[in-house]
């Protein structure tokens, strides 16, 4: 398998007034070129942060990368100058945001900024550019294309502005792809449209995939392998369908379970099921987390839990976990 | 008119003008289109569907922040539809809302004991010592400290902050809590708190909820009968079994495939991936709504505004291809 992309130990740290935040904290991980690899966990657990990092876009007034090394297709991206790390931006790696309103021009066409991003990377002129945005279009599924071209991101719905993004993402046929909860903004119905997209494409063009998000039936439906993460840290990974059959982390078994779910049928029969709860709340990261950052929500904490670090291990090929107490909880579920 | 149902609204429209001007006509945004439903008490009643189908608009019309265009809305028995809001006072505490995003709805200057007091004094139900002791005990009721009176709504995470919006909600007593979204904006872990509590609160005062959501998941673990809206009207309505294990409208159908299931193994097995996105409410689609997006729609779709009917016991329609009666087998596409 050859990698695209191999992170090691990375760590994302923001120097704010409460004192520094560590966003992301000695994470590693491989994305194999062609695959498409999930990053999960709740809110400020450093998934969004990862993806920054990769992109060279954490803003040097507030934060910056503070060790680890970010490798694409062999070359070290951490140590990049400005310059070249912008001929790799939005040419071979590129991404989505959730909010496709506000990473769009409102004051540009739809084609302008499809064409802008072509032309950028590509030595091509302007109405060969333009020619590229009208193709990408009639490739992301947007009806009528040609007068869209012309068009403002105001006068598209949600679910189109995000195929704009998906266009304007793989206008120069990027290795990299990530996806930064691109359907959390969207309807259902509309959701299925873009991740079905999203797919499809990845198919035909061969582009890797990062999609982060907080839904595990995202995960479940467009990815193959997953990262879980929690407070800055990888607690977990696992091709997809072990993670969700054979979850060794507390934090993921928790996270499974406290779902509610539109396809369990137990609980249509009787009463309403209590969901089971994680207890507590994340933990702030203005302060150094000694041990394992779940410790103090976790039902199977012992005392080394909060004194040190527990290191990833590889109890089944393919499948890392970091928990000291991983043999109880697996004893706890059998 | 009886007291069975906490909550009974009848044929509620909410039309909105929009644009218009000098020599424009205002044009008319239909949000709600004759809406009829009823809550029992200890019943939740879910309200699904996606963006801008007229959900939220009926809980704002049902709390009588807006007033509705048409129709009746009675709250255990009293007709409250033509009240002004002195008249509304009264009857204000019986129905109590929780908003999707608490922060926006909490004061920010305000302590948060102060916050969850205020309806006690608003009300007169409580002061003094009284309403601080009553207040601590709603505290503890939501699984928040009693300590935690003294601080202000940014010292709260999310889920606390919900916990406090569902103890100013309670606080008066209500017979109906409408809940606006009230754990979209958590993360997976609190979600499954707050919905707990939720629940929790609702078989020991047996409060009636109604419950909005777009999360069929979420829908499916709170509700006992739902409602699907789709441009203002209500498509399908019935106990959450039937709904999902039976769901008769297309529409339906097409929201319950295309969630997301968390579970690799049932991939999108038969997906039905709608095609397009929903029409404007300006210029709804004549006919059923729903038909430019619909597999299975006839001819008679494109004309036939088709009425909300009870096609089998406690299953309620609005499509022309489910008559009474009819074979509840799935459709198979037309063409």
């Amino acid at each position: 398998m050859n990698n695209v992309l191999e992170i090691r130990d990375l760590a994302t740290h923001f120097f704010t007034r409460d004192g520094v935040v560590r966003a992301v904290d000695g994470v590693s991980f491989d994305l194999a070129s062609g695959e498409t690899l999930g990053i999960v966990g709740e809110s400020g657990c450093g998934k969004s942060v990862t993806a920054l990092s990769i992109l060279r876009l954490i803003s040097p007034e507030t934060g910056r990368i503070v060790s680890g090394s970010i490798r694409f297709d062999g070359r070290e991206l951490t140590t990049l100058s400005d310059e070249e790390m912008r001929s790799i931006r939005g040419h071979q790696i590129s991404m989505i945001f959730q909010e496709p309103m506000t990473s769009l021009n409102p004051v540009l066409t739809v084609g302008t900024q499809i064409a802008e991003n072509i032309v950028r990377h590509r030595n091509l002129s302007w109405s060969a550019a333009l020619d590229r945005a009208h193709e990408m279009l009639d490739l992301v599924k947007i009806s009528d294309s040609r007068r869209r071209l012309d068009e403002y991101p105001h006068q598209l719905s949600g679910g189109m502005r995000q195929r704009v993004m998906i266009a304007i993402a793989l206008s120069c046929n990027p290795r990299v792809l990530i996806a930064d909860e691109p359907t959390t903004a969207l309807d259902v119905t509309i959701q299925a449209q873009i991740l079905g997209l999203m797919l499809e494409l990845k198919e035909k063009l061969g582009t890797a995939i990062i999609m982060i998000t907080h839904d595990l039936g995202v995960i479940a439906e467009t990815t193959q392998r997953v990262v879980v993460m929690y407070a800055g840290h990888k607690v977990e990974e696992a091709p997809v369908e072990e993670l969700f059959a054979r979850a060794m982390h507390p934090y993921t078994r928790g996270l499974l379970r406290a779902i509610p779910r539109t396809d369990a049928d137990a609980e249509l029969a009787g009463r309403r099921r209590r969901l089971q709860e994680i207890p507590g709340i994340v933990p702030a990261l203005t302060r150094p987390i000694t041990g394992c950052p779940f410790a103090p929500r976790c039902a199977f904490v012992a005392a080394r839990c909060r004194a040190e670090r527990p290191p990833l291990e590889e109890p089944e090929a393919g499948h890392t976990v970091a928990c000291w107490e991983m043999r109880r909880v697996l004893e706890a579920a059998a | 008119m009886s007291e069975r149902f906490s909550l009974e609204v009848t044929d509620l429209v909410k039309h909105f003008s929009v644009g218009g001007g000098l020599l424009r006509r205002p044009r008319m945004v239909r949000a709600v289109d004759g809406v009829s439903f009823a809550i029992g008490r200890g019943e939740t009643l879910g309200l699904v569907g996606e963006s801008g189908c007229g959900k939220s608009t009926v809980s704002r019309v049902v709390l009588k922040l807006l007033e509705p265009t048409s129709g009746r809305i009675l709250l255990g028995g009293v007709d409250v539809t033509p009240f002004r809001p002195g008249a509304m006072w009264p009857h204000r505490r019986r129905i109590q809302i929780v908003f999707q995003d608490p922060y926006s709805s909490l004061n920010p200057r305000l302590s948060a004991g102060a916050i969850v007091g205020e309806p006690l004094e608003n009300f007169g139900i409580a002061a003094g010592k009284e309403k601080d002791e009553r207040v601590a005990r709603l505290f503890e009721r939501v699984g928040l400290h009693a300590e935690d009176t003294r601080k202000y709504p940014h010292e709260f995470s999310g889920g606390q902050r919900q916990r406090l919006g569902i103890a100013k909600a309670l606080s008066v007593n209500p017979d109906v809590i409408v809940a606006d979204e009230p754990v979209s904006a958590l993360d997976v872990s609190v979600r499954a708190q707050v919905l707990n509590l939720l629940i929790d609160l609702q078989d020991e005062y047996r409060l009636s909820y109604l419950f909005i959501s777009h999360d069929l998941a979420v829908m499916r673990h709170v509700s006992h009968r739902i409602a699907v809206m789709y441009l203002g009207r209500i498509v399908e309505f019935t106990d959450k079994r039937t709904l999902f294990s039976q769901p008769l409208h297309p529409y339906t159908e097409a929201l319950l495939s295309a969630a997301p299931v968390p579970d690799p193994a049932k991939k999108k097995s038969r997906r039905v991936v709608l095609q397009g996105e929903v029409p404007s409410a300006l210029q709804p689609p004549s006919g059923c709504h729903f038909h430019p997006r619909c597999p299975y729609a006839l001819p008679a779709c494109r004309s036939t505004d088709p009425p909300l009917i009870e096609v089998a016991p406690g299953h309620h329609v609005a499509c022309l291809r489910r008559p009474p009666g009819g074979d509840p087998a799935p459709l198979t596409p037309s063409q």
